[in-house]
């Protein structure tokens, strides 16, 4: 008895498990989710299907300029290193989006549910830092999935079409570098949007303990968004909407690049991102465990 | 008890001998209009085994809950370990484990998995130590060979005792047990009761929950009753068996006999239901028993009145369900 | 209760912050005071203006903003972009030397116009075509903001001008203000009170240090806002990287060799083949008449109010474009914008001018 006495530790001042522990375990957790994994594995196939699609279709669609998404399918063909591009600007509008949400739904709701939240506090972990590690893993997550369709997009465009580098949208070629150096941008910008949304959706988490309410909440979300784009009398809205900063991804296949939309949309995820962590915090911190 | 002998200067002058692992004044809880918990005055002397005992919906849980500064109370002071609550949780929830509100795991992960995640999480885990501390705990309930099966297929006992191998990742100075024999087996309870009996022998201060009188009977050295809120008795469990005047109950079908002789010794006694009651004032069972015996009554069964805490209970939970 | 509290404070201060930056970043940019600068008189202005041979090396937004309230019309590709109310951006970049490059970015496809200085390149991303022709960048595009034209010697010039001007307006700078984050001056042309206009004022922002015009709005009466404005929403002048006045069609793109006649579609030349047209009145009021061949009634509107669009039917489009209307001088259709009335009457005569309809009857009086 003395002896367990003796071995105990000191109980005088906070202790903390290491933070990057934590992060490690949590990608650990969310990588062994089935759902994850298949949700990625999906989406990477988009870019496979895309660039096949345009290849058998050939010419066929290549009508005399339409400003559409569709057009970006024309400087596809024979343009293997838009593939990634043209995937993640499809991906952007809704399953991207819905991904952060799904993840940012499993890290509060879905642990709550499972009664898993308490352990952590319990632990403890304190709910600023598990707000942290929440998310990031969220945004890990985000990373992975746009990573993967951009790699599996290049893949599959070098195959299709081959390295003969990008035409932008300028009509110039870029060699394969800088178009590597593009299709990274890319990536980081689609992390950090998604990335946003899904801080909105973390804060609907912190409010609920049923999955499902978060992703019908950014299902709501996006389609409410969508309307605001597209009524005039609204449309002193539209540079508050995350959404609307969207088509700027193109800008990625312009030479030379204009930076101000990237960089006015980059912005404005950062305004979401912190208004969905404060939300979130100001829940968590007074919630009940 | 040995209770003072486990202060240690580092915990600081705050708490007063005898030590309490945890101590509320006043505490209160309400949920809009419904009082969940009502002037709660709860005392866990430090290295004790500690049973709350109340029916389902008596507080117990929500007590719980605020001792562990997962939910903050409307209005009154806990302490946890010497340092005030929830502001001190991350001094003193190190060196707490809790099962609250059965356990809580991913069903996708495998049990050791599950573990691993915890095990990450604890504070004064080191790094280095986690698989094997998994490992041990594993193996102290028993869940060895289904470490690596997905918790989804757990039975439910498994799930309670994945539960309790959380709690025994690390040596702690307090284990806070809520309902820890809901939906175990015969088997499974003696395990428990195994493992706090273990916990209490190293020097920790356990803190368990139960609706079950004899569960707290079975375990426990100190008692705390909760009714509707508040804390109706609390202290050692050997004291509230034993409060009230002690008495005989006697089975027998020759009442009138029995009543007779009795009263003819000076005993005081009156007729019951199937058999007679027999206050035990300026008397011994011994001897009534020998008077009884003598009359010639067939009895079939003398047994000790248990007074206090189990007349309390049965008076708490009668009417309550059933 | 303390860490409730403080949550729920560093959670609002967050929101605050977010909701702040957000409107920080949908504020309108350029909205800042008004630069101090020394005083200066319009006719110097203008001359100094005059002066400025030509453009320095820039890179560049242009951003037309249309508020004419037309109304809008499907299917005109890609000229409703400049026609419907809304923002266009145009980049635009120049060497000083002559050499220039245009791309106008749509959400997914651009078309590029690169002058090498003997090429003109005119690049459509969505049909993968590039349009090759020697020549002046004037031939393909008149709109672009061009140079060296002006009269001898800018002092006189800049007195022609204002003279001419001051006939029927009155001219002054209007203080400063800031465009595209340059120090600008403010020249306000207005009309006399005696000019039936729909139009309140012209007001041209000029860089104070180079010269160049940077800004243009026109203002009608009755609203506050510019119906129009065209103006660099940002500038930076400076040497540019010569790569960008080169231009090479990528590998699989069609190459289309001095084919003008695609290019001259883009220009409003159909006019050519019209009758010359008349004006009536002179300054604001100044009256557009014309007497179209019955065939060509559409066309005419076609010219004098959407600038080059595609072929579609005018008769359509007149009656989606304005509505029906008849009086003892003849029956016809009226369109009506924020800046100006065009009539165009059944026996195919037609009157456009920046003035209310009244006046456009008393000018069509005048043409038989």
């Amino acid at each position: 008895m003395t002896a367990a006495v003796v071995a105990r530790p000191a109980l005088d001042r906070p202790v903390r498990a290491p933070l990057g522990r934590l992060l490690v375990s949590e990608l650990r957790w969310i990588l062994r989710r089935p759902r994850t994994i298949i949700a990625i594995v999906l989406l990477s196939l988009v870019p496979v299907l895309i660039g096949v699609g345009t290849v058998i279709a050939g010419n066929a669609n290549a009508g005399p300029g339409g400003n559409g998404p569709g057009s970006l399918f024309t400087i596809l063909i024979g343009n293997g290193f838009v593939l990634p591009v043209l995937s993640l600007t499809l991906l952007l509008a809704m399953l991207l989006p819905l991904l952060g949400a799904m993840s940012a739904a499993d890290a509060l709701a879905g642990e709550s549910n499972h009664g898993t939240l308490r352990g952590l506090l319990i632990a403890p972990v304190s709910r600023a830092r598990l707000l942290g590690v929440k998310a990031f893993g969220v945004g890990t997550v985000v990373f992975i999935a746009t990573a993967a369709v951009a790699l599996v997009g290049l893949v599959t465009g070098v195959i299709l079409v081959g390295t003969d580098g990008l035409i932008t949208l300028t009509g110039n070629t870029l060699s394969f570098g800088d178009a590597l150096a593009r299709i990274g941008l890319s990536v980081v910008w689609v992390t950090f949007q998604v990335w946003a949304v899904a801080a909105i959706a973390l804060a609907v988490s912190a409010f609920t303990e049923h999955p499902l309410v978060v992703m019908a909440a950014t299902l709501a979300g996006a389609l409410v968004f969508a309307i605001l784009t597209v009524i005039p009398q609204l449309d002193w809205m539209q540079p508050y909407l995350l959404t609307t900063g969207w088509t700027s991804l193109t800008d990625v296949l312009r030479d030379p690049m204009p930076w101000d939309g990237l960089i006015d949309s980059t912005l404005k995820a950062a305004c979401y991102l912190l208004i969905g962590l404060s939300v979130a915090y100001a829940r968590l911190s007074t919630k009940d465990g | 008890m040995t209770t003072t002998s486990l202060v240690e200067p580092g915990v600081g002058a705050a708490v007063a001998a005898p030590a309490l692992a945890a101590r509320t004044r006043g505490l209160r809880k309400t949920y809009g209009s419904t009082v969940a918990v009502d002037q709660v005055d709860l005392d866990v002397p430090d290295g004790a085994v500690l049973g709350m005992l109340g029916p389902n919906g008596s507080g117990k849980t929500t007590t719980i809950r605020m001792l562990l500064g997962l939910v903050q109370p409307t209005a009154g002071e806990v302490e946890l370990l010497g340092h005030p609550m929830p502001g001190g949780a991350q001094i003193t929830l190190p060196h707490v484990g809790a099962l609250v509100e059965g356990p809580g795991f991913h069903p996708f992960l495998s049990g050791r998995e599950n573990l691993r995640r915890i095990a990450s999480a604890e504070p004064l885990m080191a790094t280095s130590a986690i698989a094997s501390s998994v490992d041990e705990a594993l193996s102290r309930v028993g869940l060895s060979d289904a470490a690596d099966r997905r918790y989804r297929g757990y039975s439910l006992g498994m799930k309670q005792r994945l539960g309790l191998a959380s709690v025994l990742l690390l040596p702690r100075r307090l284990v806070v047990l809520d309902e820890p024999t809901n939906g175990l087996d015969p088997a499974g309870t003696r395990e428990i009761r195994r493992v706090i009996a273990e916990l209490h022998a190293a020097g920790t201060t356990v803190l368990v929950s139960s609706h079950l009188l004899a569960e707290i009977e079975a375990t426990c050295t100190h008692v705390a009753v909760l009714h509707k809120g508040s804390v109706v008795a609390q202290g050692e469990l050997a004291e509230l068996l034993e409060a009230g005047a002690p008495a005989l109950i006697v089975s027998t079908p020759d009442v009138e006999l029995s009543l007779d002789s009795l009263r003819d010794n000076g005993i005081a006694a009156r007729s019951t239901e199937d058999g007679l009651f027999v206050e035990l004032i300026g008397t011994s069972a011994p001897k009534v028993v020998k008077v009884l015996v003598e009359s010639g009554a067939e009895v079939h069964e003398v047994r000790r009145r248990r007074t206090g805490l189990e007349e309390l209970f049965a008076q708490l939970t009668e009417g309550e369900t059933q | 209760m303390s860490g409730k509290k403080a949550g729920l404070v560093a959670g609002a201060a967050g929101v605050l912050a977010g909701v702040v930056g957000l409107g920080v970043l949908a504020m309108p940019a350029g909205a800042g005071p008004a630069p101090v600068l020394p005083k200066v008189s319009a006719e110097e202005l203008v001359q100094s203006v005059l002066t400025t041979k030509s453009m320095p090396a820039l890179a560049g937004t242009v951003t037309a903003t249309n508020n004419l309230g037309l109304p809008s019309v499907p299917g005109l590709g890609q000229a409703s972009r400049f026609l419907g109310n809304g923002t266009t951006n145009t980049q635009v970049w120049t060497d000083g030397k002559g050499k220039g490059r245009i791309s106008l970015p749509n959400s997914a496809s651009e078309e590029t116009i690169v002058y090498d200085g003997t090429t003109v390149w005119d690049w459509t991303s969505s049909n993968k075509t590039v349009h090759k022709e020697t020549g002046g960048p004037d031939k393909a595009h008149p709109d672009k903001p061009s140079s060296g034209e002006v009269a001898t010697d800018p002092a006189q010039a800049a007195k022609q001008v204002i003279a001419l001007i001051s006939k029927d307006s009155t001219v002054k700078v209007d203080g400063t203000a800031t465009v595209a984050g340059r120090s600008a001056y403010e020249v306000v042309l207005a009309p006399k009170p005696t000019e039936r206009t729909l139009l309140r004022e012209v007001r041209i922002a000029v860089d104070a240090e180079t010269k160049i015009p940077l800004q243009l709005s026109v203002l009608a009466n009755g609203n506050a806002q510019p119906v129009g404005q065209i103006g660099f929403s940002k500038l930076e002048i400076g040497t540019q990287d010569p790569a960008l006045f080169t231009f090479t069609p990528p590998a699989d793109a069609k190459v289309v060799t001095g084919d003008a006649e695609k290019l001259a579609q883009k220009k409003p030349d159909a006019a050519k083949n019209l009758p010359q047209p008349k004006l009536v009145g002179t300054g604001w009021d100044t009256v557009l008449v014309e007497k179209l061949p019955a065939g060509l009634l559409g066309n005419g509107d076609k010219t004098a109010k959407t600038k080059g669009g595609q072929s579609f039917d005018p008769s359509k489009l007149l009656g989606q474009l304005g509505k029906r209307v008849s009086g003892p001088w003849g029956a016809g259709y009226q369109v009506s914008t924020a800046v100006g009335t065009a009539l165009i009457l059944d026996d195919g005569r037609v009157a456009v001018g920046a003035v209310p309809q009244q006046v456009l009857i008393d000018a069509l009086a005048s043409v038989k």
